[in-house]
């Protein structure tokens, strides 16, 4: 379990954090979303003890990381946004480096790291040097590298930055495969890594924390999304759909066909806005073509944290 | 420790920069040999140490300059500082695997005490004394200079100002010639490594000496320490 209570950084006039308290829970996959220069990176450094915080403090399964940083550590594996490798070693010797340094017993460390090569896919390339490998290869180290010594805790910054469409894939596979019995804590700035690899959300912006919710409750937590192709006309709609219990907007959407409306409808609350819709709908006998939820609850949720 | 110890071993032996400094403080080494000894058909030992120091001071900037840049510039610290190993561990690590290399080189110049020993006389209490005083020294060099670099974030810069560090406590004691107030002259001799070195050159065990150079490889080293700790608190990151 990570907890994270009060922290705030300041690199001499720049507030990076402010009092940031969040929780990740043993077992569970956080998402830390934020833009460019949200202070994820800090977070990450200060939650696995590279930086000190200015206030606050970071448990680790209860454990400070600057007051008890061995025991602390021996918990934590953590995958900086570059992946820390020496590149004159070759896959097998780094590994074997970081599983002694991770305290595992020497005479385990050949089985442990033969089993930790074959999770991350690394059996092939056990004899390259890490100089030699290609950026997908070398985030698949620095996956591994996070793995010697069997952490409970995982912490993950940007793990698919920069990666090709099928190398993203196959890091996301990797982090569900690792997610059972781990807690992980990832940052990420692409919102359907977040929606497809998380339990929990943390939106960091400006150092400062602006929602902490579960994934499953974003959608009723915020407001419901409705993409509603419908026939009739459009100003009659429209001005319908204003008068709706609980709805925040209705935006005409372009790209609908002869005689057909399209139209995005955001409610406040999730008042079963279908049924409203529908029973309006058949009593101004406007055909209901296709009615789905909005998949893009999420961005919405994130823009709307980040302008507030 | 012992893991970092041979992490650092290996990566001088795996990049050019061990065998280049074995390779360049030996032929150098042999180019003095020849100039104090051969040439001049001398066969003291301590003459030729003495003489070595000056190629000390020039190269122990290069066995030390990557060991805490070079992290840094490839944030390879990022796992050393988030491992279960203190800094005082992960700081002694590298000292001692510096040291080993240091240590090679310095075992490497026996072979010219062989040729005095060959051609003339070479007690073993003068070896012993000689090369206590001139691996201490050297030990001492690489602790200071592994404190500079705990400052820089470049490797040249740090490079430099080792060896101004070097430089500036070998001649120390020609500053305190100078410097009138009595105190201050006292406490500037008191740091020369010239002066702290003197004693073995001449074949005389000093116990003040030796303690002199432990206590500054200590400091050294734990200051090197309290730097990196520092840094948690200063250094700013990626956001």
């Amino acid at each position: 379990m990570i907890e994270v209570q009060g922290v705030s950084k300041r690199y001499g006039s720049v507030q990076a954090l402010r009092d940031v308290t969040l929780r990740a829970p043993e077992g569970k996959v956080l998402g830390l979303l934020g833009q460019n220069g949200a202070g994820k990176t800090t977070l990450l450094n200060i939650i696995t003890g590279y930086l000190a915080p200015t206030s606050g403090r970071v448990l680790i399964n209860g454990r400070d990381p600057l007051l008890e940083p061995e025991p602390a550590k021996r918990e934590l594996g953590y995958l900086p946004e570059h992946p820390p490798l020496y590149d004159e070693m070759t896959v097998e010797e780094y590994l074997r480096f970081v599983a002694a340094l991770k305290q595992v017993k020497a005479g385990s460390i050949p089985g442990h790291v033969r089993e930790i090569m074959g999770k991350t896919g690394l059996t092939e390339m056990r004899e390259r040097l890490l100089g030699h490998l290609s950026k997908g290869y070398r985030q698949r180290a620095g996956f591994a590298q996070a793995l010697c010594g069997d952490p409970d805790v995982l912490v993950l910054d940007e793990p698919t930055v920069g990666l090709d469409p099928k190398q993203i894939t196959e890091i996301r596979a990797l982090i569900q495969k690792l997610s059972a019995g781990k807690t992980i804590l990832f940052s990420s700035h692409m919102l359907g890594e977040v929606r497809q690899l998380c339990d929990h959300v943390v939106i960091l912006h400006r150092g400062a924390v602006r929602l902490d919710a579960p994934i499953g409750e974003l959608g009723g937590r915020d407001g419901v999304t409705l993409l509603c192709t419908l026939q009739g006309g459009e100003r009659r709609l429209v001005a319908a759909m204003n008068h709706l219990d609980g709805v925040r907007s209705v935006a005409v959407q372009p790209g609908g066909g002869e005689d057909e409306v399209r139209l995005r409808l955001s409610f406040g609350h999730a008042a079963t806005p279908e049924k409203q819709v529908f029973t309006l709908c058949s009593a101004l006998n406007a055909p209901i073509l296709r009615m789905t939820r909005g998949e893009d609850d999420l961005e919405q949720v994130f823009l709307q944290a980040i302008s507030e | 420790m012992i893991t970092v110890f041979r992490r650092e071993w290996m990566a001088y032996f795996r990049t050019p920069v061990g065998y280049v400094f074995i390779g360049v403080f030996t032929a150098l080494s042999g180019v003095i040999f020849y100039l104090s000894n051969l040439s001049t058909l001398s066969g003291e030992l301590l003459i030729f140490l003495s003489q070595l120091t000056l190629l000390v001071m020039l190269l122990t900037p290069v066995l030390t300059m990557r060991l805490l840049c070079e992290e840094r510039q490839r944030r390879t610290d990022q796992l050393l500082l988030t491992s279960p190993v203190s800094l005082t561990r992960i700081v002694l690590g590298k000292y001692l695997a510096a040291a080993a290399v240091m240590g090679v080189a310095i075992g490497l110049t026996n072979v010219c005490t062989l040729i005095l020993a060959l051609y003339g006389t070479v007690y073993p209490g003068e070896w012993f004394v000689g090369y206590l005083g001139f691996t201490l020294q050297s030990m001492g060099f690489l602790a200071l200079d592994l404190l500079v670099s705990g400052f820089m974030k470049n490797q040249v810069p740090a490079a430099i100002a080792a060896f101004a560090a070097n430089f500036l406590l070998w001649m120390v004691d020609l500053l305190a010639d100078k410097v009138s107030v009595a105190w201050m002259s006292d406490a500037l001799r008191f740091l020369s490594l010239y002066d702290r070195y003197e004693p073995f050159i001449l074949g005389q065990l000093s116990f003040a000496s030796l303690l002199f150079f432990l206590l500054l490889i200590g400091m050294c080293l734990l200051a090197t320490v309290r730097v990196m700790d520092a840094r948690r608190f200063s250094q700013g990151g990626a956001a």
